[in-house]
């Protein structure tokens, strides 16, 4: 018997003109797991987390998180249904500190923003829920530094806090390495897989290594279609992907 | 409701004492008439109010330009409707005060929201110009408008607040600085508060803030509209000083200068507007004066100055003049600390 899946997406089209970006695909995100996202640059991997996002409408097809239909919702209403996001540029508050930029995404999450009076930065409640994000990322310790100075690993590391923050039920992982030199990402990679069990995880990840380290399942696409969905020795297993994908890395 | 009262009064101190330079400059325009009193100077009454009214507008505009990083370039035509919402009540036979100033604040707020609703889909240069375009419109409106003087715009009385009557020397003064110190006060609560911390991520980065779930749009609609409320009640009580409205308060070249008066004394600071309106206006006040003592033949190009000083204060000191005056201050502090 299987659960439920967490998200789920369904013969999902998107093209550009004559260009078709996403062909009829469907995969589903399991609770827990971490499901990688891989293929050829240019397979549209982007394109694709950009209509899981609410960034791109679909031409056709379904997203279902947690049962419910989110193909119409804009993106504000996908992240409070249980989607959370960390893009492939690094995307935090550069004009506050690290503790500020997590007070910000607790007010958020808990949706009462739409507040004047009480001063935010120094909200008890707040600081407390922001501590314990930090925490879960190993950042508590510097909360006070201005996002501006981080180098560049901290700050994918912070950008991971908030999409956490938002308490997702899947968490879209947009090449969170990318740029990051070997010890950020082994870094990375370790906060990733204490993460497994506790939010499903869709990762879209370049580097190999990390991918067979870290996914429990792997969907493989290419020219905008996957063209297989299996666990790590089953896809580097398959002829299909090997010849379309992992053939031409050698 | 007892605690939460001396709740709000401790969190009034501490923003007090956070933000020393506005409240020192806002005590100071209380104290301002004891001076020009005893210096015989009634004239500098006239442009202490002028200062307080531009520095208001200013700090209300700020909200929005400085603190939300919307480049408003229509916040004139904000001051035009509530000076306007005064004129014409008088013109219809409401002396009332308190009405016109109830008239002012609902028009700006209705004309804020309307005009934010329509602007803030566009950003950057398309929002600037936007922002301008709503400004002409409204401003042609009122040139077009012949039963309310049209160009020549009209006269006014000072408005009838009942028990304060406005024609007695100092009490528009003391009216216009209790509004000051008002919207002084509930900025101050404001960039503090949820609100306006989320406003302030907005324009870090507007992304991001969707990302954590939130609709930029709805809270830069609400900044709108408490900044185009702010600069109609300076609006409204600028007609009362001039008792005379005509569209020339609401020309283009007034919403310009509030961004300068911004920039010049330090955008996303408290004090910042209102340091800028002294600086900005005393300059434009003393300019003339002094070059017609050194160089009488040039007192008419006083603006050949006025230019490159507010250009300097631009290039070189970054955060305005706040943003000069804390880096002084950080350097005394380190220069006491040396051995």
């Amino acid at each position: 018997m299987t659960s439920n899946p967490v998200l789920e997406i369904t013969h999902l089209d998107k093209s550009f003109g004559a260009l078709t970006a996403t062909k009829n695909v469907s995969f589903r995100v399991l609770p827990g797991e971490i499901h990688s996202l891989i293929g050829p640059n240019g397979a549209g991997k982007t394109t694709l987390v950009q209509q899981i996002y609410g960034a791109l409408a679909p031409d056709r097809g379904h997203i279902h998180l947690m049962g419910r239909d989110i193909t119409a919702l804009s993106i504000p209403e996908r992240v409070r249904a249980g989607i959370g996001r960390s893009f492939q540029i690094s995307n935090v508050l550069m004009d506050f500190t690290i503790l500020e930029n997590a007070i910000i995404a607790e007010q958020a999450r808990r949706g009462d923003s739409f507040r004047f009076l009480y001063p935010a930065f120094s909200d008890a409640n707040l600081i407390a829920g922001a501590y314990q994000i930090l925490e879960r990322v190993g950042l508590a310790d510097q909360a006070g530094r201005p996002a501006q100075d981080l180098a560049h690993g901290d700050r994918r590391i912070l950008e991971l806090a908030l999409a956490l923050a938002t308490a997702p039920s899947v968490l879209l992982l947009d090449e969170p390495m990318a740029g990051t030199g070997p010890q950020d990402s082994r870094r990375m990679a370790d906060i990733i897989d204490r993460l497994r069990g506790q939010v499903a995880i869709l990762l879209i990840e370049h580097d190999m290594d990390v991918v067979f380290r870290l996914a429990d399942r792997i969907s493989v696409l290419v020219e905008g279609a996957i063209i297989a969905t299996g666990t790590a020795d089953e896809i580097s297993g398959n002829d299909a992907v090997k010849a379309a994908y992992l053939g031409d890395e050698g | 409701m007892l605690g939460y009262c001396l709740d709000l009064m401790r969190l009034g101190r501490d923003g007090i004492r956070d933000n020393r330079l506005l409240w020192l400059l806002i005590a100071g325009f209380g104290l301002f008439p004891i001076f020009t009193h005893f210096a015989d100077l009634p004239f500098w009454n006239d442009v202490a109010m002028r200062i307080m009214l531009l520095g208001m507008a200013a700090m209300g505009l700020n909200l929005v330009l400085g603190y939300g990083g919307m480049v408003s370039f229509g916040h004139a035509a904000f001051i035009g409707i509530g000076a306007y919402c005064v004129g014409i009540s008088q013109f219809y036979g409401i002396t009332n005060g308190w009405a016109h100033l109830l008239f002012s604040l609902v028009a700006c707020g209705i004309a804020g929201l309307v005009i934010g609703y329509l602007a803030l889909r566009t950003s950057g240069i398309y929002f600037i110009m936007i922002t301008l375009a709503f400004a002409q419109m409204l401003f042609f409106l009122f040139v077009s408008l012949e039963t309310y003087g049209g160009d020549d715009g009209m006269s006014i009385d000072r408005a009838d607040f009942g028990v304060v009557d406005l024609y007695d020397p100092l009490r528009l003064y003391f009216l216009i600085w209790i509004c000051l110190a008002l919207v002084g006060l509930a900025l101050m609560f404001i960039v503090r508060s949820r609100f306006g911390v989320t406003l302030r991520a907005i324009k870090s980065n507007e992304s991001r803030v969707e990302a954590m779930g939130l609709v930029p749009l709805r809270f830069k609609i609400t900044g709108y509209v408490i900044s185009a409320v702010i600069c109609g009640l300076a609006g409204a009580l600028f007609a009362s000083w001039q008792e005379y409205v005509s569209p020339d308060i609401m020309h283009w070249t007034r919403s310009g200068e509030l961004m300068i008066i911004i920039i010049l004394g330090g955008l996303a600071t408290l004090a910042g507007p209102l340091l800028g309106a002294i600086v900005f206006l005393l300059l434009e006040e003393m300019l003339p004066w002094l070059l017609a003592v050194v160089a009488p033949a040039y007192a008419e190009n006083w603006m050949i100055l006025f230019g490159p000083i507010l250009i300097m204060v631009v290039m070189f000191g970054r955060g305005g003049l706040v943003g000069l005056l804390d880096r002084w201050r950080a350097a005394n502090k380190a220069g006491r600390l040396m051995p």
